[in-house]
């Protein structure tokens, strides 16, 4: 009997929509595998390109990365096909069908994974023109052909500005100043990153932002870009006019990275409006999710489009979301990570669903993945803390101090025990000269939560600031400026919950290093101190042979067999004869010589 | 020293020869202990003294210096024993002590047992297991005993443990697996190296005189969990820095388990950077643009939140070793890779990841640049070409291939459909024994498993879960004292052979002494097995005639060795020749000489069918055993300079056993405040799979989220019982490197002390 495929249409081609098609097709196995049925998987997706990393777009912008490094993986398994240039219209969920502009794609299973759009603010000279086209000289960075426009543009132009502070903000604002542009990131909130960023931490950043040249404006507002010409050709942006953003605190005002700005270090800007010029304009804020399709097939949309824990719509079991689009029960981060677990995940269920279609009585159920944290919290505490309290939970409920294994384990990855997701929240900033990273419970609008103990280390003037929030033994947030060692380690810390140390200030910095013991100084070093690793020699060992007799470097290393295996410790020993030949001249030279004969003569 | 090359002495009265352990081989000569010197209790037999040599320089460590020791070691073994099983009505099973034997009884006993069990079972039911310390003439004659006169599948052997992985990953790029394709020497040129997992300066000391140049130059990376002596190498991570030494190099210490994801940013870095050499890309390797594409997303902070070392120095190395690379005008750089990034679920995709970046800068088959494997075991290179893997015959051949089993067949004078197909590899094998359709016979060649596979405890019920155990060895292994039947063989200085060096030099083993009196050669062993098994296949007692025939059978192989002999051997060392690197072929390439080894393979093209390297896209899975609440601490494994492997021999020189008598637990002092654990504190250790208990050592020099132990114990220490036995799907090679255990203060160990 041949069973009628399953057939999955994947809609969006990006970082998570091709992901998850090689995702499914790997975890499902080739046809025929488990009695499952066949799979076919369509993947639609509007642009022309290959999938591509989205995310490395500023690193285009900066010069820091080729864009043929950006193309990802595009799967070359024949039972997917690929659509590009192939913008879907709308879903039928009546005849389970998505529709393009020429084709009709039948489903069974439907994965939204289109990823979001940048969001265009609602000011005077930006409103949208015929085809919703930006006048000439304003770009967003959302797509392959923004960065290589901005690129472009960055050549000739001599003055940025880029409206948002956000991470994709300060990555472009650092790219444009790397590439020689004078730039000013204006802000709204009241220091840059302010959602991952508190106060101290903004401060530290924008130091380096003023280091690096950059202008940095927050608690301003846009009130409107300046646009010279009208008509869909000779509209062109000359630069934006700012106002006091009068919702927000003005607290930038004294900080450095308002020095040698546009003339405003006073939050005197009432009335008049400040007006920035620029050549090039960059809009970085922030992102809406693509859900136009859900919402006209009908489907719960409310930031993105909503799903549950199984990454499917409430309203239709067979229409999945994942990425960007998505609007999961824990929220969206707007990160790839937290997109590329999603199709992890996806696919193992759909892979579920291909097996269960045909052997779901005879054949026991799959052992289910573990039980997938339950993330309902709206104030989002940290995702580390949750699954760390969670695991621990189950772990008690097992009579014994360790779960055992009794048997040995199969070695394919799939038998493996499914890892408890790791945390996806960690936020790196890729910007040329400043380090970033945050994680977990962090920013300037965080919540007080009494079970936090939060220890920082502020270095305002070197740019640095580390801060780190520990509940139950586990660190559950942090944020690291200017320390990116201290970062990787934190984020090691934080995305496996190794538990913190007794005391957390340990956290905040680096451990040093024990000095060795300096070999120019033959007095102080203990007897026990190796000299010779190789064969096990101590400082010891050689003054004993010395007083035995041995009197030049080739006495010493018949005696002992110091200098004798790699020779890195010779200029130590050296050292050591010159030394012993200053202190200890007249040591009595016993006659025998035998004693000089390497040790292992005595076999 | 002076070089005295090539003195193949008389027996009896010293040789030339090379230490019995590590594959770096170093030179040394033994000569007879002069009568003044005083007997320390234990026979002095024989002198060491180092000898020139291009892999040691004339330097020996501590172990070889020491090795005369073994030689008259007070528990040597030289009478067989048995060990008599009692069966009573009921059936239940009584095994007495091992008491000793002739060999005729001894023998005997081995034979009848392994009759009646392929009688009963077949003949898959007896297994063997070789080593990677065995001469080339014995690790042959032990797979040619395997497959004539056993006829069994089941043969593997301890370098599974070691380098099948890097042996799978450069079979599949270059279509050739020489640990290294190069002369050792050859680093003292480059640029750039870049050290992933191996701590040569602890396991093979004199090899960092190779490192000198590249040191000089700020051009070692090393990459390793722990600041290892190796790592030290650097320079770099040393405090205080007043003392103002110039840095020789960078160190990365990872998160245990992620080796893979810092070489796939190094690629990223590459191509986003335009570092790769495209035009050698372009002529010399296929596949590349799968991984150009699998690398996009790794991009450095990506990479950094997972392997936890930050952006900027994966960028730095990579513009390092790009700098170094010929293609931008170095003198040229290596990647190099140990056990470190080899002993893992994703050892063959790490090596994979490291060939990946080493062709991406357009290094191997480039003279002063290249890929290789730090090969381990003394004959880890040899042992893995000669027959003893589940999968191969002489030459590096496939044993599934059937013009190669024609060849073999034909060297044999057997009929090739009687040869057996591929067995399981070491840790399947070991986990088969005793189970209803698994071997239920093992011999043991050079391998003490119980101290040195994973998940130790579970090997050792296998192992008494056997009807038949022989173990072939110089002194009561903690793997013999389990066995039904031990065979006292001889060692190193008391035999004659070759090995092949981790650069694929092949060198003479040369007899010093003569063996104790009862004691008798593996090639004796096996002719006689083969005699009583009433078996007609030859097998030579002359390890001169044994290597002719084995240099038969590797003829047209990878790893061709038809151009050598002894003779040659011996004739090219004494006269101070290059020494001799596989392939040798018979046939010479023009004219009448004899053809001169190849001591850097790949110069016109890799090994593969169409001549081109293979680049194969891999991605980062992470550890079979990750921490978790439970067991929140990482524990890697490894070696300390003064042991050797499972400690057999080492643990026998009584001046290496007091240097490190026995394991501990090396924790950062942070962890140790947290746990409450002082320096020197007992400490308890548990894994999913059990536990060990060592004494605590703090040191600064490891990542406060990790544990490291060293594995040379046996006992209540020996930490091979909580590593984890899930192994590589390609290679078969376990996961010795990283697991998850809990780490407390062991109060019980407190009273006792």
């Amino acid at each position: 009997m041949r069973l009628r495929p399953f057939r999955v249409v994947v809609v969006g081609n990006g970082m998570v929509g091709s992901r998850f098609a090689a995702d499914l097709l790997a975890v499902a196995g080739p046809d025929g595998t488990h009695r499952a049925r066949p799979l076919r998987v369509t993947v639609l997706g509007d642009e022309v390109h290959e999938p591509y990393n989205r995310v490395l777009l500023s690193e285009v912008v900066a010069g820091r990365a080729d864009v043929g490094a950006l193309t990802l993986p595009s799967t070359g398994d024949e039972r997917a096909e690929v659509h590009r240039g192939a913008t879907a219209i709308a879903i039928d969920r009546g005849s389970r069908t998505v529709l393009t502009s020429d084709g009709a794609f039948p489903y069974d299973a439907v994965v939204l994974a289109t990823g979001s759009a940048a969001r265009v603010p609602d000011v005077p000279g930006l409103d949208p023109g015929p085809g919703g086209t930006l006048p000439a000289g304003v770009h967003a960075l959302r797509s392959l052909d923004d960065a290589r426009e901005i690129v472009a543009a960055s050549t000739h132009a001599r003055r940025a500005v880029v409206i948002g502070a956000g991470v994709l903000g300060l990555e472009v604002a650092c790219g444009l100043a790397r590439r020689g542009l004078a730039v000013t990131v204006v802000h709204g909130g009241a220091s840059p990153m302010d959602r991952q960023l508190g106060p101290d931490a903004g401060l530290a950043a924008s130091r380096t932002l003023a280091d690096l040249g950059i202008t940095v404006r927050t608690g301003v507002r846009t009130r409107e870009v300046v646009v010279h010409g009208v008509g869909d050709r000779g509209a062109v942006a000359t630069g934006i006019v700012l106002v006091p953003d009068v919702g927000r605190s003005p607290r930038d005002a004294g900080a450095p990275g308002a020095r040698g700005g546009g003339g405003s270090g006073a939050p005197d800007l009432t009335g008049e409006g400040d007006e920035i010029p620029a050549d090039l304009l960059v809009l970085a804020c922030g992102t809406v999710p693509e859900a136009t399709l859900a919402r006209t097939a009908g489907l719960t949309v409310d930031r993105g489009v909503v799903v549950g824990h199984g990454l499917a719509s409430p309203d239709d079991p067979d229409v999945h979301a994942i990425g960007d689009c998505a609007q999961p029960p824990e929220g969206g981060t707007g990160l790839v990570a937290q997109g590329w677990d999603q199709s992890r995940r996806l696919a193992a269920l759909l892979a579920e669903r291909l097996s269960d279609a045909t052997s779901h009585a005879d054949a026991p159920a799959p052992a289910r993945a573990a039980r997938r944290v339950r993330l309902t919290d709206d104030a989002r505490p940290s995702m580390a803390l949750r699954i760390a309290l969670d695991v621990g939970r189950s772990a008690g409920d097992l009579p014994g101090p360790a779960p055992r294994e009794t048997r040995p384990r199969a070695t394919a990855p799939t038998d493996r025990p499914p890892p408890p997701a790791a945390p996806t929240d960690v936020v790196r900033l890729k910007a040329a000269g400043l380090d970033v990273v945050a994680m977990g419970v962090c920013g300037a609008r965080r919540a007080h939560d009494p079970s936090h103990r939060t220890l920082r280390l502020t270095d305002p003037d070197a740019g640095r600031h580390v801060e780190v929030v520990v509940a139950g033994g586990y660190l559950v947030g942090a944020t690291v400026v200017g320390a990116p060692q201290v970062g990787a380690d934190l984020t090691a810390t934080y995305t496996r919950r190794i538990p913190v140390p007794a005391d957390p200030a340990h956290l905040l910095l680096r451990p040093v290093a024990q000095a060795a013991a300096p070999a120019s100084d033959p007095t102080h070093m203990p007897d026990r101190t190796t000299v010779c690793r190789c064969n096990g020699v101590t400082k010891g060992d050689v003054v004993a042979s010395w007083r035995e007799g041995a009197r030049s470097t080739a006495d010493i290393a018949r005696a002992t067999r110091a200098t004798t295996g790699c020779g890195g410790c010779q200029d130590v020993v050296c050292g050591l004869a010159d030394w012993l030949r200053t202190t200890d001249p007249e040591q009595p030279v016993p006659a025998s010589s035998s004693v000089l004969e390497p040790a292992s003569v005595q076999g | 020293m002076v070089a005295r090359p090539g003195r193949a002495a008389p027996s009896g009265s010293g040789a030339d020869t090379h230490c019995p352990y590590c594959a770096l081989q170093c030179g040394m000569s033994l000569t007879p202990a002069p009568p003044e010197v005083p007997d320390g209790g234990a026979s002095p037999r024989v002198v060491v003294a180092p000898r020139e040599f291009p892999t040691n320089k004339g330097g020996l460590c501590q172990k070889g210096w020491t090795s005369a020791s073994l030689l008259g070691a007070s528990d040597r073994l030289t009478v067989p024993l048995v060990r008599d099983r009692a069966v009573d009505a009921a059936g239940a099973v009584t095994r007495g002590e091992l008491r000793p034997a002739t060999w005729d009884e001894a023998l005997g006993r081995v034979v009848r047992g392994i009759t009646a069990i392929q009688a009963e079972s077949g003949r898959d039911a007896v297994a063997v297991f070789g080593g990677g310390g065995l001469t080339n003439e014995k690790a042959y004659a032990l797979g040619k005993l395997a497959r004539t006169v056993l006829r069994t599948a089941n043969i593997d052997y301890n370098g599974r443990f070691c380098m099948a992985s890097a042996a799978a990953g450069a079979n599949r790029a270059f279509g050739a697996d020489r640990g290294l394709p190069f002369p050792l020497a050859d680093l003292a040129g480059a640029d750039a190296v870049l050290l992933l997992g191996s701590n040569l300066a602890e396991t093979m000391p004199p090899a960092v005189q190779h490192l000198a140049g590249v040191r000089e130059r700020a051009g070692l990376v090393v990459v390793d969990p722990r600041r290892t002596a190796t790592a030290a190498l650097t320079g770099a991570g040393e405090a205080g820095g007043a003392a103002g030494a110039p840095s020789q190099g960078l160190h990365l210490q990872p998160v245990p388990g992620t080796d893979l994801v810092v070489l796939l940013a190094l690629l990223h870095v590459v191509w986003a950077e335009g570092l790769a050499d495209e035009e050698y890309l372009a002529a010399r390797v296929s596949g590349v643009d799968d991984v150009r594409r699998a690398v996009a997303a790794w991009w450095p902070e990506r990479a950094e939140t997972v392997c936890g070392i930050s952006a900027d120095e994966l960028r730095r190395v990579a513009r390092l070793l790009a700098a170094a690379s010929p293609a931008r005008g170095g003198r040229g750089a290596y990647v190099l890779t140990g056990r470190g990034v080899e002993q893992s679920t994703q050892g063959t995709a790490t090596v994979t990841a490291a060939i990946d970046l080493a062709l991406a800068l357009g290094l191997p088959g480039r003279t002063g640049s290249g890929y290789g494997a730090i090969t381990g075991q003394g004959n880890g290179q040899g042992g893995r070409e000669h027959g003893q893997k589940a999968d191969q015959l002489p030459g590096y051949r496939t044993i599934g291939d059937p013009a190669a089993r024609a060849h073999v067949a034909g060297v044999w004078g057997v009929d090739p459909a009687s040869l057996p197909g591929p067995g399981r590899p070491a840790v399947e094998l070991l986990r088969s024994l005793g189970t209803p359709r698994g071997p239920r016979a093992l011999l043991v060649h050079g391998s003490n498993v119980l101290v040195s596979a994973p998940n130790a405890t579970y090997v050792a019920e296998r192992l008494d879960a056997l009807d038949l155990l022989v173990v072939c060895d110089l002194v009561p292994s903690e793997t013999a004292l389990r066995a039904d039947v031990v065979l006292p063989v001889t060692q190193w200085a008391e035999e004659e052979g070759t090995m092949t060096s981790l650069e694929g030099r092949v060198i003479r083993r040369r007899r010093a002494v003569t063996p104790p009196v009862g004691v008798r050669s593996e090639l004796w062993v096996f002719a006689e097995l083969a005699r009583r098994l009433g078996s007609t296949v030859p097998f030579p007692l002359d390890p001169a005639e044994v290597f002719d025939e084995l240099a038969r059978a590797s003829a047209g192989g990878v790893a061709d060795y038809s151009g050598l002999s002894h003779a040659r051997l011996d004739a090219d060392e004494a006269a101070g020749g290059p020494g001799l690197f596989w392939p040798v072929p018979a046939v010479s390439p023009a004219g009448g000489e004899a053809h001169p080894g190849t001591p850097r393979l790949f110069l016109d093209r890799f090994r593969t069918p169409d001549g081109r390297a293979r680049m194969v896209a891999v991605d980062h899975v992470g550890p079979s055993d990750d921490v978790r609440p439970d067991a929140p601490v990482y524990l890697v494994t490894g070696r300390v300079l003064q042991h050797y492997q499972s400690g057999a021999q080492t643990r026998r020189v009584p001046e290496l056993d007091r240097s490190v008598p026995g394991p501990s637990v090396e924790m950062h002092p942070i962890l140790g405040f947290r746990l409450g654990i002082q320096d020197g504190d007992p400490v308890r250790l548990t894994s999913a799979r059990g536990e060990v208990r060592a004494p605590a050592r703090w040191s600064d020099k490891i990542r406060p989220d990790t544990v490291f132990m060293p594995f040379h114990w046996s006992g209540a220490g020996s930490v091979n019982r909580i590593t984890t036995d899930a192994t590589d799907p390609v290679s078969g090679m376990p996961e010795f490197k990283v697991c998850a255990v809990a780490v407390a203060p062991d109060p019980a160990s407190e009273v006792i002390a």
